[in-house]
């Protein structure tokens, strides 16, 4: 027995170090990238570095600040994680650029770490997603995901023909920007008296869980008309747990974005409408915002980006097929 | 307790591991089906839940062997997604979402082949004896997933997989059972056989048990423990062909909880994480219940964050009433 219970004891503490060091080790391969140096920089950190719409953003970004004649580098989480970002905003602030564009991955976890990168002088902005403290950044600049939210509600709505249910299955609570796209969905839907929104649940970015709770969502109400997909990840999973339950096409899917793997979903009929975001503005704007205080010139505090929908019917037309986003520069 | 009035089967079967295991399942299945009526465990509802388990199922056949050898294997998700990846890959460059037959037949290979050859090269660290499972396997899990995101820049690769899969073992179904169900069935019951009745299962139990003993006993101990790991692996393999017959994807960033999942469904099951004692029936059991506790708590509409809290409970209450009996056992 008390061997056993000193194995037990052992275990526990073999696990609880090993995932401290799966996390140091995470964080340290990917804390390279950015480097100070030269007169005027800007840092940009994203959300997830592989993801398009950030690849968009940070083209976009980088085209600007060349224009501007600033320098620039970029870097990202390798996944949607305050404990892998946070690392890789610190080592940034070592550099001291002259300015930081970031895009937050938690409302309030990363508010101590930027606070002190903005005490020591740099201009910081907040691309995409942002903090709850309002003393962070000069400038924060987003999709208006509240009214993207709303466009996302009136182009469901239309497609369900304005009855059934409705859900919003998300990935995790807690980030700003998806938090407003499902206030704007539920203000939006409210305007349609034969839609029920059910209660949104979260899928922690897994696809498969995503699948199995559409699929129950169906069981519990048969009359389920629309979903509302957080992500790409989730959007997924919702189309597999369809397929499954032979309700593809039945149930419409609305998704935010236009990834390049969206846009194929959208093609084959699993996705009915994609709500996109402008990213390229996002980041060219944030660059231009922190030159202009550089120059001492006034920056707006916050700006807020289009969005539009794209269904099969419209895709084809080039001022809309201008908003996809892009795998690479 | 009033053993000795129960006849001679029914005290049989309570003295089984898996016993109480079920019995929670079907308080929770006879649970849901009351709170629910004509929502939970209907046909629709059955095929789904069994669906989404499949590929659980099928890992934790092989994470049953793993933890049977008082081993551990946390690079599951990693194995699965590095074999997506590969199969992925040479799908994509063999023809793409169109690809023919032989694309398919050949994709499969490869995933399994990726899966067994990470798994064995796990093993035969793990075999050494100087690196405890848990470091080789963290180590496995970091690099696999790696290598993965190396060779696609970590995007899920467009056109992963063939129509022809995903019609097929993705959504097919044959006499109204899904395809992924039926594959997933065959290899928890190959499995099941393999380790309760023959050599290979009585030796995966020993090394559990007593290494030193085993070695002795002549029991090829390095040698086995390679093949159980590269077992675990081939099945990773096998679980990426179902993922990616599902999904459609490789989902490199989806599988960062499959280990802890998979490891909880086997421990469910009353499989020992000290080796030596467990069964796939048990697995199984250790599967189907958070399934049908996720399932249900949506179908009854209660708010998500308690599907956590009662996974949990579930699994520290399985497990605490598991080492209670034991204990009362061997005071007998």
């Amino acid at each position: 027995m008390g061997t056993k219970a000193r194995d037990n004891t052992r275990t526990l503490l073999a696990l609880g170090a090993a995932a401290a060091l799966a996390l140091t080790l995470s964080s340290c391969s990917s804390g390279s990238g950015s480097s100070g140096g030269g007169a005027k920089s800007i840092t940009l950190i994203t959300g997830v570095k592989s993801d398009p719409f950030y690849i968009t953003m940070t083209c976009a970004a980088q085209a600007e600040a060349k224009a501007k004649g600033v320098g620039f580098t970029a870097d990202g989480s390798a996944q949607w994680d305050v404990s892998v970002q946070r690392p890789l905003i610190d080592s940034a602030a070592a550099a001291r650029p002259a300015g930081l564009l970031v895009s937050p991955v938690d409302t309030t976890a990363l508010t101590p770490s930027l606070k002190q990168i903005q005490n020591a002088g740099t201009k910081i902005g907040l691309v995409d997603t942002s903090v709850t403290d309002p003393s962070i950044g000069i400038t924060r600049i987003s999709s208006d995901n509240v009214k993207g939210g709303q466009v996302a509600a009136d182009a469901l709505a239309k497609q369900m023909g304005e009855k059934g249910s409705v859900i919003v299955i998300s990935v995790k609570p807690g980030v700003s920007t998806t938090d407003d796209r499902i206030k704007g969905f539920t203000q939006g839907m409210a305007k349609y008296p034969g839609i029920k929104v059910i209660p949104t649940l979260y899928d922690n970015d897994l696809p498969a869980t995503a699948a199995s709770q559409i699929q129950s969502t169906l069981a519990a109400h048969p009359d389920l008309g629309g979903v509302f997909a957080g992500n790409t990840n989730t959007a997924q999973g919702i189309a597999t747990g369809l397929k499954q339950a032979g309700k593809q096409g039945a149930v419409k899917v609305v998704a935010f974005d236009a990834e390049p793997d969206e846009v194929t979903a959208l093609k084959a009929n699993t996705i009915q409408v994609l709500v996109a975001q402008d990213p390229a503005a996002i980041g060219a704007q944030a660059v231009d915002q922190l030159v202009a205080s550089f120059d001492g010139k006034p920056v707006t505090a916050s700006i807020g980006t289009t969005m539009v929908p794209i269904t099969q019917q419209n895709m084809n037309d080039p001022s809309i097929s201008k908003y996809f986003y892009k795998a690479a520069c | 307790m009033t053993d000795r009035q129960l006849p001679e089967w029914v005290r049989r079967t309570l003295r089984r591991n898996e016993a109480w295991t079920f019995a929670i399942l079907v308080v929770l299945v006879a649970y849901f089906s009351i709170s629910a009526p004509g929502k939970f465990f209907t046909v629709y509802d059955i095929t789904q839940i069994a669906v989404n388990a499949a590929i659980y199922l099928v890992l934790g056949v092989g994470m049953t062997y793993v933890i049977i050898t008082a081993g551990i294997d946390l690079s599951i998700g990693s194995m699965l997604v590095l074999a997506a990846v590969a199969a992925g890959e040479y799908t994509i460059h063999h023809g793409g979402a169109g690809a023919g037959w032989g694309t398919v037949a050949v994709s499969i290979v490869i995933a399994l082949a990726v899966g067994a050859a990470w798994g064995a090269l796990q093993g035969a660290l793990v075999a050494t004896g100087k690196i405890p499972a848990l470091i080789v396997t963290l180590g496995g899990l970091g690099a696999a997933l790696g290598i993965a995101e190396i060779a696609t820049g970590g995007q899920d690769p467009a056109g992963a997989a063939a129509a022809h899969l995903q019609n097929s073992l993705g959504y097919g179904k044959v006499l109204g059972i899904p395809w992924l169900v039926v594959l997933a069935a065959v290899v928890t019951v190959i499995f099941g056989l393999l380790l309760g009745g023959t050599r290979f299962g009585t030796h995966t139990f020993a090394i559990g048990s007593n290494p030193a003993a085993a070695r002795r006993a002549g029991i090829p101990v390095g040698r086995h423990l390679v093949k159980v790991y590269a077992l675990m692996g081939l099945l990773s393999g096998l679980g990426a062909v179902m993922w990616l017959a599902s999904y459609g994807t490789t989902s490199i960033a989806g599988h960062s909880t499959d280990n802890l999942k998979v490891i909880t469904a086997v421990v469910l099951g009353g499989t020992s994480l000290f080796g030596g004692r467990g069964s796939v029936l048990g697995t199984v059991i250790g599967v189907f219940i958070p399934a049908v506790l996720t399932t249900g708590l949506i179908v009854v509409g209660v708010q998500q964050y308690w599907q956590d809290v009662a996974v949990g409970t579930v699994l520290v209450g399985a497990v605490y009433v598991d080492q209670m009996r034991k204990q009362t056992r061997e005071r007998i």
